[in-house]
């Protein structure tokens, strides 16, 4: 290991020297010269949606911690790579990051192809990935460097079934999921869950990323006769299957998972998604104070925009970024260690969330049972709709 | 029996939606006789300029109508004046390529301008709703279907009975003899691009206003479902376009009410492949229609190869054999590794699509197929990886080579056409076929590179392994094409008649084209499963397949070497861009297009 260290050490900065990037073997060292995360997202191609969301999380996090002295004095900054998602561009840009001494951690990637074909290549260069969105079953078990805050479905979807079957009284559902391996993995817990819980799961309905008409499959749906509509979708489809669902004349009650939780939802399922529930993780009247303090200070530095479901994934990760290299220092393998280590660090997912070291993730979610109410997400009153 | 009428009329409704995308591409197609990828991002321009004028400008539905038919209009004016218009008498697949490169740029320029994040446009006509079967319907879907009928109809009004339509008639016919007869064939192309481009921004702005929603990913998947619609009514032929377009909503509709909702567009590409295997010129073909005109063949200007002397080629062999005891990054070994991988797909493609005049807009199956196949055999059997790998070069040349057979018959545009369905195929086979590819969950703890008992992990043996790999491969390709063999192909490309006359059998020569083709591809598809670890059906995509087309037309058709020098461009351009951000993808583009307007023949010319 020690070898691989010492060699990437010498390419990396012959590297940034022939890069033109003059940067002194001196400067590394010099506390003035900020921590460097790197991120690999995708900031254009199909995904790019995702990677603006998450460096609008991530900014407002660093300014935070900068206004609380930085890391031991230091500032802490990230060097963000655009990935597309693509498997290809991620697998260079984790060679890149290992490469480059300053990087003492990485966050990301997006998607499953593209962050777990990146992993080998982080794990045998001894750089921590976390990956914060990463919710595929395996992508912890790529190696101890690989660490994620992405809520476990297997937490998450048991709160959504238990919303729907035990809150709600719905007992016969369809089911409607995104063809992927978040969504599959999910539809596999909720439905469990749910039939554990007494419903009965009518249809399924798997759709790709890219679909936008749902009305044939919403006539699956309708002859499968439900009371209830369960998406697990991102809030673009979510929208569009509420809103085709209510156009054909579809009236029962409507469930979401966390993912759609965002203004968008709203702003493109208009009417449609009125009283829609959604389970999520936190809500803007949320009494606890770094939900606040999330929320208030995403609106101040975004003109009054409303953060989502991935802006708080990122402020989280940073949050817990900067608490691991606390405790870590600039050291690599320090980091992973500290991992180990880090406890309570104040999260909007999780209230205060704390490393299980066995499976590398955090257990434990927030739970808020919300409905759409006049156009805005609000505290479930317990009214049936 | 009630949903039957349900299904029915759900596919008559977004088939109305692909027709308004069908219209515009069957008009270009009628008259240049090019698939104008760029029909996409028209259609996304369109969309965003609605959303201003809707959201920002507050006008009225019919100014916003004129208004984003005219910018849209503009911008089909500009793409014909400045993209098309200088490659007109260079290779026909040149303009090809230049309309990817101006989809590149357009829905860069859109995501820079606006943002990726989704947005709300919202329609602007009343809300209400009429009950038709089981469903309902609203104003906007009698709007869409309006646009898109009388549009048709219009345009083939426009075409059969004016004067400017008899004149883009002929030149689509024979362009040089409507010059002679006094035509001004750029003034028609103008006309036909402005009509077409502002239909296209039209129905972006409807579509949007259909679902409420818009985002910059929206272009792709409306070329798709276009010219699948487009194909199916019959390549250039208007009203054709319109009912391709119902029967494709159709079709989806009763594959989703019969497969449920994950097989629906298996259902659109296998229409797509059976209209083409039975009727090659669409639905609607007459059958006095000329035949297609190859897309390579004799419209391939017979450029002069750039010729690179044996001792140039072989430093640069060693040049790149011994750069890993340079000083030199481990990120940088990693983009040439990759370069490498794409190099060997690149080796397949200009071998069918250069050599025997294959163009293939569906090669990333064949990756797929490598990568599935060496990687569950690696895990389920523990075969030996460097075992695997070739097995999966071979499943890839037999499978490949079998799906691909239907295609043979075709010629020209169709080609591409039916080996982009193709892909897609796979690819949704593979997401649905759960038992044997674990769908969408993908594969993971696919073991690393080893050979002979040793892993290869580090980034350094993994670079030489695919360079010889490749290397080997490209040497291979080089001594079939001097052979006979390399003879017959180009024979084949450039006159399958006479090639026909001569005996050769065009068949068992395509066969042997695919065969070879597709084990470099597969090798390549099973030496990234194993760098990767995790693949899954999204890993090996369209974009891949778009890309792997630009590299060899950018190399030169046919050419083993500018095959390898396209790789290491295309795949290098993008990290050097790397410093530019948000902003590389743009430059890229661009870079793309300025290529193409100067070396259409490639840069080291078609052989």
């Amino acid at each position: 290991m020690s070898n691989i260290n010492r060699r990437t050490l010498v390419k990396g900065s012959l590297a940034a020297a022939i890069a033109g990037t003059a940067l002194s073997r001196a400067a590394f060292a010099d506390s003035a010269e900020p921590i460097l995360l790197g991120v690999s997202g995708p900031l254009t191609g199909p995904n790019a949606q995702y990677g603006t969301q998450w460096k609008q999380g991530f900014d407002l996090a660093l300014d935070e911690i900068l206004a609380g002295g930085g890391i031991n004095g230091r500032k802490l900054a990230y060097s963000f790579e655009d990935s597309q998602s693509d498997p290809r561009q991620s697998v260079a840009i984790a060679q890149k990051f290992i490469s480059d001494p300053r990087i003492v951690l990485e966050l990301g990637d997006f998607s499953s192809p593209a962050s777990m074909a990146a992993s080998p290549i982080y794990q045998r260069g001894g750089l921590v990935q976390f990956g914060f969105t990463n919710s595929h079953p395996d992508f912890t078990k790529g190696g101890d460097f690989m660490w994620s805050t992405s809520v476990s479905q297997a937490d998450e979807q048991p709160l959504l079934a238990a919303y729907a079957v035990k809150k709600l009284g719905l007992k016969k559902l369809a089911v409607l999921h995104l063809n992927t391996d978040w969504g599959r993995t999910s539809r596999d817990y909720f439905n469990n869950a749910a039939k554990e819980y007494g419903a009965e799961i009518v249809v399924t309905e798997g759709y790709i990323a890219e679909e936008r008409d749902f009305r044939s499959t919403l006539v699956r749906v309708r002859d499968a006769n439900p009371d209830g509509l369960v998406l697990i979708s991102y809030y673009s489809d979510g929208a569009l299957i509420a809103r085709q669902a209510r156009q054909v004349g579809l009236k029962q009650v409507i469930c979401a998972a966390s993912s759609v939780y965002s203004p968008k939802f709203l702003e493109l399922g208009g009417d449609a998604v009125e009283d829609v529930h959604v389970g999520t993780r936190y809500f803007p009247e949320d009494p606890r104070p770094e939900v606040q303090k999330f929320i208030a200070g995403f609106k101040k530095k975004y003109n009054g925009l409303e953060p989502d479901a991935f802006n708080a994934y990122a402020y989280d990760a940073m949050n817990m970024a900067a608490a691991v290299v606390k405790i870590g220092g600039t050291d690599r393998k320090a980091i992973r260690d500290a991992f180990t280590k880090v406890k309570d660090v104040p999260s909007v997912i999780f209230g205060a969330a704390t490393f299980d070291v066995a499976s590398r993730r955090v257990k434990g979610a927030m739970n808020a049972e919300l409905v759409v109410r006049k156009g805005q997400f609000a505290l479930w009153d317990g009214k049936p709709t | 029996m009630a949903s039957w009428l349900d299904y029915t009329i759900n596919g008559l409704i977004v088939g109305n939606v692909y027709a308004l995308v069908a219209v515009g591409l069957a008009l270009i197609f009628g008259v240049s006789r090019l698939i104008n990828f760029a029909q996409g991002s028209i259609y996304l321009v369109g969309a965003y300029i609605g959303w201003v004028a809707v959201v920002q400008l507050h006008t009225p539905l019919p100014i916003t109508i004129i208004f984003v038919a005219v910018v849209a209009a503009l911008v089909g004016l500009i793409i014909e004046r400045f993209g098309l218009r200088p490659l007109q008498n260079s290779v026909r697949i040149a303009p090809l390529l230049a309309t990817i490169g101006i989809s590149f740029v357009l829905d860069q320029l859109v995501m820079l301008t606006f943002s990726p994040n989704p947005r709300a446009l919202p329609s602007q006509l009343p809300d209400v709703r009429f009950q038709l079967g089981g469903g309902t319907i609203g104003p906007l879907d009698l709007l869409i279907a309006g646009v898109g009928i009388s549009s048709a109809l219009s345009l083939f009004v426009f075409l059969r009975y004016s004067k400017l339509g008899w004149a883009v008639r002929a030149a689509s016919q024979d362009r040089d003899a409507a010059m002679q007869m006094g035509v001004d064939v750029n003034r028609v192309n103008q006309a036909v691009f402005g009509i077409a481009a502002a239909l296209g921004g039209v129905s972006g702005l409807l579509v949007g206003m259909y679902y409420n929603q818009i985002d910059t990913a929206m272009s792709l998947q409306a070329t798709l479902k276009g010219v699948v619609a487009e194909v199916v009514g019959g390549a250039g032929n208007v009203p054709g376009a319109v009912v391709g377009s119902l029967l494709l909503g159709l079709v989806e509709s009763y594959g989703v009410a019969v497969f449920g909702t994950s097989y629906r567009n298996l259902f659109a590409f296998l229409l797509l492949v059976v209209v083409l295997v039975l009727r090659p010129n669409g639905l609607f073909a007459s059958a006095r229609q000329a035949p297609p005109e190859p897309l390579t063949g004799t419209f391939i200007a017979p450029s002069r190869p750039v010729r690179i002397p044996r001792w140039a080629l072989a430093v640069a062999v060693a040049a790149f054999a011994v750069l890993p005891l340079l000083p030199v990054s481990f990120y940088m070994l990693q983009t040439l590794i990759n370069a490498w991988l794409l190099g060997m797909l690149a080796l397949s493609l200009t071998l069918v699509a250069g050599t025997i005049g294959q163009v293939s807009l569906g090669h990333a199956a064949l990756l797929a197929i490598g990568a599935y196949t060496s990687a569950l055999l690696s895990l389920t059997l523990a075969v030996p990886v460097g075992l695997a790998i070739i097995a999966g070069g071979l499943m890839s040349a037999a499978l490949g080579t079998i799906l691909i057979s239907p295609s043979f018959r075709l010629r020209g545009h169709y080609v591409s056409i039916a080996t982009l369905a193709i892909g897609e195929i796979v690819s949704l086979v593979i997401l649905n076929w759960e038992s044997v590819t674990r769908g969408p969950i993908g594969i993971s703890g696919i073991p690393p590179l080893s050979l002979f008992g040793y892993d290869l992990i580090s980034p350094n043996s993994v670079y030489w392994f695919s360079f010889a790999v490749m290397v080997a491969l490209a040497l291979l390709q080089a001594r079939l094409l001097s052979s006979h063999l390399g003879r017959s192909f180009r024979a084949i490309r450039d006159d399958d008649i006479a090639a026909r006359a001569y005996g050769l059998s065009l068949n068992r020569y395509k066969s042997l084209a695919f065969i070879f083709g597709g084990f470099a591809a597969g090798v390549s598809g099973g030496i990234a499963a194993h760098l990767y670890s995790y693949i899954n059906h999204e890993t090996f995509n369209t974009q891949q397949s778009i890309l792997a087309l630009t590299v060899v037309i950018l190399g030169g058709l046919g050419n083993v070497v500018g095959a390898v020098v396209g790789a290491v461009a295309l795949v290098g351009l993008p990290e050097i861009f790397r410093i530019a951000a948000e902003y590389r993808i743009l430059i890229y583009g661009i870079v793309l297009l300025l290529l193409v307007r100067f070396r259409p023949q490639g840069l080291l010319g078609t052989i």
